[in-house]
């Protein structure tokens, strides 16, 4: 009898995927059993023996072994084939697979990456994806053990072949820290918290270089878990003494916020599923027209109050790993300020709710146009600009925070928060994603601290930078009112 | 091997006493089961990106099928069941989810909301004649 390698409801469509592997299965099941025909296979024989071969794998552990010496013995393309498969696997039916298939997976995936399989960074990441933020489930902290467990256990070859993965699995790991040590009671917790944090602390004492490579949000993440004793050193030592990580040039803290994060990394904490909705959501829906998509996928991904935590990955997601198209921006699709102030008006923890506006704003405090994107930091804006006045208390309530962490982020180096924050100002206007500031610093629903400490802002900007102005045409508008330098005389 | 069948837009679809309904959608709504005899049964909103009509959910279709489904319907009956017109897979059709939330969708028209009248030139066929609604009286549109 043939297992299965899917739980299928009633009334559910057979997968593609799942027909494909199980025909070749069949069809082959005779070969695959000792003595092992010799013959040398074509194109198409050798696709088919790879999928009887994975489905044998994965649904028939008793001869798991069996069929992995086949496999070793036929290979003509590096596993190639082989792993592709196994990640389209991953990304499109790992939530049904049946128990013992997930097994299967991972022990399978610790044979290729011991093989130096082609393209098995692209599966360690796919497995990667498909941990849940927030799910503290039996099955979902499983997956998070057995991640952990392998990429603790192949340390030495990892770093060697797929260093940039290795701070994937950082990225992960620091962010579901923040998530499993706010736990109590959880059983096994416990002992996946202790592995979690080693390879945390192992890759950020020992591979700090490394580590660099996640950028800027290296820091929100670190930020996140200072209560924790062990990291408390590391959070002492990259604010007073950088030189304790041995990592040549690396001087300062703002090295790293200099560092913008590639988008690749926000994909890590949304799956691929939530992906493929949020994309959708972004690109065919009409804006009044998502009302009910927006129920369906909180029903989906947001109805366990512990698992609201990742409304903060998904608004990092869309500011940072969603750049709509400027056909989709003139368009009548839902933009992406309408979907981050839909989140936000879910009733959320304060230290959820209060990690989402960081998320929103992070790029604004280092923002640097040489290095930045002004499609990171558009949603913030035009969430503000576009609430008044129906929503005022949002933007009211974001203007606050943004101020908030104006002054507070970093005491020390409160000039390059205020630095970003300007530039941030400046470019939106300057590319024209608001006219002018005009909409905030002339509306009379907000508080007049703000208006005038917004108005500052951009006047100082354009004080410090006036070379570039002495001889340019400042459109109008950009400069408030009521600023009162020089420059403003030189406004059309 | 089951020939590829051609897939109908919902705004296509006309009452008949046949079963030659092929069309996918998404389910928007779902209504409360009843019971009719021993089966029960509900009513649902499905629509694609053409247009919307009633569904009817038969048996263990009520509990398996969801909000938010895409849904793939071979061989199924557009007629009037007890006074309402509504759509469903019958007992020569299939209806099977094939995915989730990634299908565009429009709801107006409703063609269950219409009044329909036969063809002057041929009274085993239907017309459009009037539209009683735009859109569903019974799952309205959420504001």
């Amino acid at each position: 009898m043939v297992e299965k390698l899917i739980k299928r409801s009633i009334h559910e469509a057979e997968n593609p995927i799942e027909i494909t592997l199980r025909e070749a299965f069949c069809v082959l099941e005779p070969k695959l059993r000792p003595p092992f025909p010799l013959t040398i296979p074509t194109q198409e024989e050798y696709l088919n023996l790879n999928r009887a071969i994975l489905y044998g794998i994965l649904c028939e552990p008793h001869l798991a072994k069996v069929h992995i010496k086949h496999l070793h013995g036929v290979i003509t393309d590096g596993y190639e084939y082989f792993t592709s498969i196994l990640v389209k696997i991953v990304i499109e039916l790992y939530g049904k697979l049946v128990d013992s298939v997930k097994r299967q997976l991972i022990w399978v995936t610790h044979e290729m990456v011991d093989v130096s399989a082609v393209g098995y960074d692209g599966l360690l990441v796919a497995l990667l994806r498909q941990i849940v933020g927030g799910d503290f489930g039996e099955e979902n902290l499983w997956l998070c053990f057995e991640m952990v467990n392998l990429f603790s256990s192949k340390w030495v070859c990892l770093l060697e072949e797929a260093p940039l993965v290795l701070s994937g699995a950082l990225y992960v790991f620091l962010r579901l820290l923040a998530d499993h040590c706010r736990v109590m009671n959880i059983p096994k917790i416990e002992s996946l918290r202790k592995m979690e944090i080693g390879f945390c602390v192992r890759m950020l004492r020992e591979k700090f270089s490394l580590c660099l490579r996640i950028g800027r949000d290296l820091v929100r993440l670190l930020q996140d878990l200072v209560h924790v004793p062990e990291f408390r050193s590391i959070w002492k030592d990259l604010l007073y003494n950088p030189s304790a990580f041995k990592v040549d040039g690396f001087v300062d803290v703002s090295k790293i916020y200099g560092t913008r994060t590639s988008r690749w990394y926000f994909l890590l904490r949304v799956t691929p599923e939530m992906e493929s909705q949020l994309r959708f959501l972004l690109t065919r829906v009409q804006f009044g027209s998502q009302k009910r998509y927006q129920v369906w996928f909180a029903r989906k991904f947001l109805a366990v109050p512990e698992r609201k935590a990742v409304v903060i990955d998904i608004v990092r997601f869309i500011c940072c790993a969603h750049h709509p198209s400027n056909e989709i921006i003139h368009s009548d699709i839902v933009p992406r300020w309408a979907v981050i102030g839909w989140l936000l008006k879910y009733d959320l923890k304060h230290y959820v709710e209060a990690n989402l506006k960081l998320a929103l704003f992070y790029d604004w405090l280092f923002f640097d146009e040489k290095v930045d994107n002004v499609m990171n930091i558009e949603p913030a804006i035009l969430l503000m600009v576009h609430s008044i006045p129906r929503y005022i208390d949002i933007t009211h309530s974001l203007l606050e925070f943004l101020f908030i962490l104006l002054d507070n982020y970093d005491l020390e180096r409160k000039e390059i928060v205020s630095q970003g924050i300007s530039t941030a100002l400046h470019t939106l206007v300057s590319k024209g994603v608001v006219q002018s500031l005009d909409v905030l610093t002339s509306c009379n629903m907000l508080s007049p601290i703000f208006k005038e400490r917004l108005g500052k802002l951009l006047s100082d900007w354009q004080f410090q930078h006036r070379k570039e102005f002495q001889t340019t045409n400042i459109p109008r508008g950009v400069i408030p009112s009521f600023s009162s330098s020089p420059e403003s005389q030189t406004s059309a | 091997m089951e020939p590829e069948t051609t897939l109908q837009p919902l705004k296509n679809i006309v009452p008949a006493a046949q079963n030659n309904i092929n069309a996918k959608f998404i389910l928007l709504d779902k209504g409360r089961v009843t019971l009719e005899g021993q089966y029960k049964t509900c009513l649902a909103l499905v629509a694609d990106e053409t247009a919307a009509v009633h569904f009817q959910l038969w048996g263990d279709e009520c509990d398996v099928f969801e909000p938010g489904d895409i849904i793939l319907l071979t061989n199924g009956i557009f007629s009037y069941s007890r006074n309402n017109l509504v759509l469903r897979a019958g007992k020569r059709g299939k209806a099977e989810k094939v995915g989730e939330f990634t299908l565009a969708f429009v709801e107006t028209p409703n063609l269950s909301e219409i009044r329909w009248a036969p063809d002057p030139n041929d009274s085993k066929k239907y017309v459009q004649q009037a539209v009683v609604s735009p859109h569903s009286r019974i799952f309205v549109p959420p504001r």
